[in-house]
Formats: C-alpha cells, structure tokens, sequence
C-alpha cells in the first residue's frame, strides 16, 4: 500500500472522535467484521489510527478507499467546513429523468478532460444527496488529497453546495464541470455561506417554517396560554405591548426553529445623513461601511431580540429577510431599497 | 458536702437541657406552622382570584341581559355559541380536505393546497400571492424541484383557477409517488434489495427485488419513469431478470412490468408476492 495512502487514513481516522471510530469505519465497509473485533478503541487515539492503518495495509487499501472514508467524515461532521451556495439556470423545459450515473460519467469526464491530475469520488445518500469529492493536483502533480473541493447536489434541484477550497483556481472549473453534468445552461454564486450545511438546505429547498395565514384552526392547546402557576398579585403593566410583540415575532419568524446562520453582512454606500448643522453633511460621496452581524445562531438570537426588549417589534427587514432572500451578504445603495448580485455566467 | 453539690449541680445541668430542647422543639414547631400559614394564605388568594376570573369569565358571557333568572338564560346562550363555534370550524375543516382552501390576506390571497393519495392526507403546500398591480407569489412553501415558476409564468396571470390546479396536480402526483416509493421501502423491504434508488421528484425509480420475501436472492430488475409529472402511475416500466435465473421468472417479466403499470407500487409487489397463481 502506497505510503502516501497510509498517512492519509491515520491522518483521517485521527481526526474522528474516539467513540465515533468504530461507527464510521463500519459504515466504511472495508475492514471485516472480524478486523473490526480485534481493535481497541480504549486506547489513545494514536494507536487506534496506527492499527487501522495496519488492518488496511492487509487489505491492500487504494486512494479510492481512503477517499471514501473521507467523505463519510464529513458527511457525518459537515459542520467543520464552509458552505457556499450556487444556483444553476437554464431555459429548457423538458422533463427530465435525473440519470445518475449519466450525470456522475459527465462529470468526471469533463473534469478529467481538463485536467487529468484529479481524484473524483461519489457517494449518494437517502435524501437524494449526491456528494463529491475532488482532490486537486496538477498537470505535473499528483492530486493533494489534503487540498480537497466538496460538493453537495440534490438531483432535480438548481442548487449546488460548494465547500470551498484552498484552491481558489479551480472553482471556475468545477463549475463547468457541474453544469455540464446536470444539463444547465449557467451557474452563479449566490450570496448565502454558513458552516451549517443542513441550515443552507433548509434556506433554499424552504424547509424552514414559515408562517402562512390560514384558516385551518391550530391546536386547541396553544390558545390558552395563561398559565396557573403566575402570581396574581402581580399585575402586567404592558401586557397588550407584551402580546403584540410576541405576535409580530411569531409572524415575521414562523413557530419552529430558524435555519442556523453564523453571520450577516451588510455593506453600506450610502451617504452620510447627519444633523445639518454639521459640516459633515456637504459631503456628497457614499459613507462606505461594512456591518457584520455574527452570532453562534444569527437568526434565534433576532427572534430573541424584541421579547427581550432589546428592540423594537418588528424589526427591520434588513434583517428578517435573510431566510426568504436566501442571502447573508447585502450591499445597500441609495434610494430605495437594495440591489442584489447580479446574474453573471463564467 | 461536695458530692452532694455536685450532684444538685448535675441536676440542674439536665433540667436545664431538657429545658433547651423543648425550646427547640417549640421553635420548629412554630416554623413550621408558619410556613404552614404561609402556604395556606397563598393557596387562598390563589383560589380567590380563579373564583374573581370565573365570575367575570360567566359575567361576560351573559352580556348586557342580566334578567331574573340568570341561571337558565346563561347555558344555552353559551351552548348556541358553541355550536355555531364547531359549526364553522367544521366548515374550514371541510374546505381544507378538499385539497384547496385560502384565505384573504392585507395584500391578496394566501392558499392552502392539500395533498392525498389514496385516501391518507398528505403534505400540505402554501402560496402567498399578492393581487396587486399583478398577480404574483410573495412566499411559498412549494419544493424547489416543482417547476412553479414555469407554471405561474404560463397560468398565474390569466387564470389562476387553472394555474392553481395544474400545480394541484403536480404536487398530488408528486407527493403520491413519494409515498409509493416510502410504502414500498418499509413495508416490503424484504422483497428488496439494500434501499430504493430514487431521485428528488421521484419520477425515476430503479430496485432490484424477488418475490419471496426472503432476503436471499434478487432476480429481478426494475427500472420505472414517470414521464407526466401529474401522474402517479409510470409511463414506463422495464423489467430483467439475471441471465442465470429459471425459465418461469424470466418470462414473468412481462406480466411484472404490466402490474407496475397498472397498479401502485407497493400494490403491485403485494399482488406479484401473493402466493395466488393463475391457472395456464
């Protein structure tokens, strides 16, 4: 077995948490059983990954393999990297019968075409998830299978999500490649990124809840909602406030949980609008200024912001539009509103 | 003497503790009873302020006829209330299990299409329209896979009756083959081998199953397409059997495929499992 190999599968095992080590090399498939019972997972880690190593080293493990247990890891821990989302276009309107193994021969070739250096492995999961691993090389060098490019695909979808990689080269190429592969015309970045890869799913498939006004009665539970246990001495002064708060939130931002999101950025070209008596405001060029909200969850923590008291309901829609625009990245001009990214094939 | 003091003082000593420790326990007790007190007040205003809401809740009711005899007016203005409450929500429940029901919003429509297939009710999709300048979708919940753009562009605008149900069908269909393909993963998952392969809008199918229902061997191939995304029910249906298998399964492929055609899928594996055969 290629040293090479073996590095990389100590490599990767290390990096899976010692309970998880033997879930995902089951998952694997490639040890037996019967290898499997004879590892102890009580040990350090070090050893754990330096008895793996040798077990394939009996089986005689290729890069295909290794490259296999890699995107098991991050199927299982996608939260480790970062997620761009892409939306493809195209004008025809055949129905199409999604052929996988047409899209993934595709794929590879136009891929393997351009640059032959590549490694490219396929997994498809139950929820229609494609997903693909390309570790990049060069025309003169063996693919890096530390510098890898994931890439997540729902059939039938014009979604595509891209974890970037250090390469920032061959993105154009993947692109391309993609495009070809599923019968679209063009693809372009949208401006929506996050750690959270089921978060971006539930964004753009809208998975997420929202609330549509309907006459179809909601359980009988929630309407009552005083509760036995308050002290009725204390009386509320602002309770009507107080209900009209929670009833704009609960519209604005739906009942269920929000789509996690890391941060929120807003660039500003504005002009500067201040108090006229300032000499400031002559000043006719855009104050340029960037905002960046960041949270461990963005969204729960606007839903939180008005019944806290933190401010006013209902909030600007700068911000309560994120989940509905599917975007995180916002430029604002002047005038009204704000202009998003425009439409640009590569 | 001395030993005589001693003692006396010894005495003194013990009457003195048992003294203390009555005191103690006295003072437990009062802590106790106190808590006790305290626990009974808060129980008391408690009771006092349901019976204050009641009397205002049963006030309220009754309105501004506060006549004679409060007691016989009072129930059955209540009970019509009820009725005609269950009466229109029984209404709204009727609408919804049509399949399409709406309702006005401040700037135009929100509808609720309802999905079923055979009798189990499904998801449910909504579309937020707005009326004015033009007709278009604010918001919706429909899967990005249906193609609702493509559907508004050709009906939204001159006839949202149609518009509404052809996506209608879609989604019906849609949903209907999702849950063929569901039923037939779970409750014959014996008949097939590892999981179904599928795509998003479920309008290919490819399995490879047998008819006994024991996990052994899986002679036969299936590959179905749905070709009318309102359809529930492929257009078409290939079956194949291994090279190695027995005459009779390889020239039952035939009759697999047509039952594919015809019947449900999780249906149709039902009637090619059954143990009933026909007489050549």
């Amino acid at each position: 077995m290629d040293e090479t190999v073996a590095e990389y599968i100590r490599r990767t095992v290390l990096k899976i948490p010692r309970d998880e080590i033997k879930t995902m090399l089951q998952t694997w498939g490639f040890l037996s059983e019967a290898q499997l019972q004879t590892l102890n997972f009580h040990q350090t880690k070090d050893y754990v990954s330096q008895e793996v190593v040798q077990l394939c080293e009996d089986n005689s493990a290729d890069i295909k393999q290794a490259a296999v247990l890699d995107i098991i890891y991050n199927h299982v821990y996608p939260n480790k990297r970062m997620w761009s989302v892409y939306q493809m276009n195209k004008s025809g309107e055949e129905t199409e019968f999604f052929d996988l193994t047409d899209f993934k021969k595709k794929f590879k070739r136009r891929l393997q075409t351009a640059l032959k250096n590549v490694t490219i492995n396929f997994r498809e999961y139950e929820d229609n998830a494609i997903w693909i691993r390309i570790a990049w090389g060069t025309p003169y060098k063996k693919p890096n299978q530390y510098k890898t490019s994931y890439v997540v695909y729902h059939s039938q979808t014009p979604y595509v999500f891209i974890s970037a990689s250090v390469i920032r080269s061959t993105l154009p190429l993947l692109c391309q490649a993609l495009v070809v592969a599923s019968n679209y015309h063009d693809i372009r970045e949208m401006e929506l990124r996050s750690h959270c890869l089921n978060s971006l799913k539930d964004i753009v498939f809208k998975r997420y809840s929202q609330t549509f006004q309907t006459y179809y009665p909601r359980p009988l539970q929630e309407r009552n909602v005083t509760s036995e246990n308050v002290d009725l001495r204390i009386i509320q002064e602002n309770k009507n406030e107080k209900e009209r708060i929670l009833r704009v939130n609960r519209e604005v931002f739906g009942d269920g949980p929000q789509p996690k999101l890391e941060f929120a950025q807003y660039k500003l070209e504005t002009t500067f609008k201040s108090n006229p008596t300032l000499d400031v405001s002559d000043i006719k060029e855009p104050f340029r200024c960037l905002v960046k909200f960041s949270s461990p969850h963005l969204l729960e923590s606007l839903k939180s912001l008005a019944p806290a008291g933190l401010a006013d309901a209902p909030l600007s829609p700068l911000l309560t539009c994120i989940p509905q625009k599917a975007r995180n990245y916002f430029k604002i001009r002047e005038r009204k509103g704000f202009f998003p990214g425009s439409f640009v094939s590569p | 003497g001395v030993l005589p003091h001693l003692e006396r003082l010894e005495a003194r000593a013990h009457a003195l503790a048992l003294r203390q420790e009555a005191a103690e326990q006295r003072q437990e007790r009062l802590a106790r009873l106190q808590g006790r007190a305290q626990e009974l007040r808060l129980r008391r205003d408690e009771l006092r302020a349901k019976l204050e809401l009641q009397q205002k809740r049963l006030l309220g009711n009754e309105g501004v006829a506060t006549s004679g005899d409060p007691d016989a007016a009072q129930p059955s203005d209540r009970a019509i209330l009820e009725w005609k409450m269950r009466n229109v929500q029984d209404l709204l429940q009727l609408f919804y299990l049509t399949g399409l029901s709406g309702k006005r919003t401040k700037h135009g429509v929100c509808f609720c299409i309802s999905t079923a297939y055979e009798g189990t009710y499904l998801d449910s999709f909504y579309l937020d329209l707005v009326t004015k300048p033009q007709v278009q979708i604010r918001r919706h919940s429909v899967p990005v896979f249906i193609p609702l753009e493509e559907l508004a562009r050709k009906h939204l605008q001159t006839d949202i009756k149609r518009f509404l149900s052809v996506l209608s069908d879609h989604l019906n269909a849609y949903v209907g083959r999702r849950y063929q393909a569901d039923q037939l993963q779970e409750r014959f998952s014996g008949h097939l081998e590892g999981t179904l392969q599928r795509n998003s809008l479920c309008n290919a199918l490819v399995f490879k199953y047998n008819t006994s229902g024991q996990n052994e061997a899986f002679p036969f191939s299936a590959r179905l397409l749905y070709g009318d995304p309102c359809r529930s029910l492929p257009t078409e249906a290939v079956v194949s059997c291994t090279s190695g298998a027995p005459a009779p399964l390889a020239e039952a492929t035939a009759a697999h495929a047509a039952a594919f055609r015809r019947l449900p899928l999780h249906r149709a594996l039902e009637a090619l499992s059954s143990p009933r055969r026909r007489p050549d």
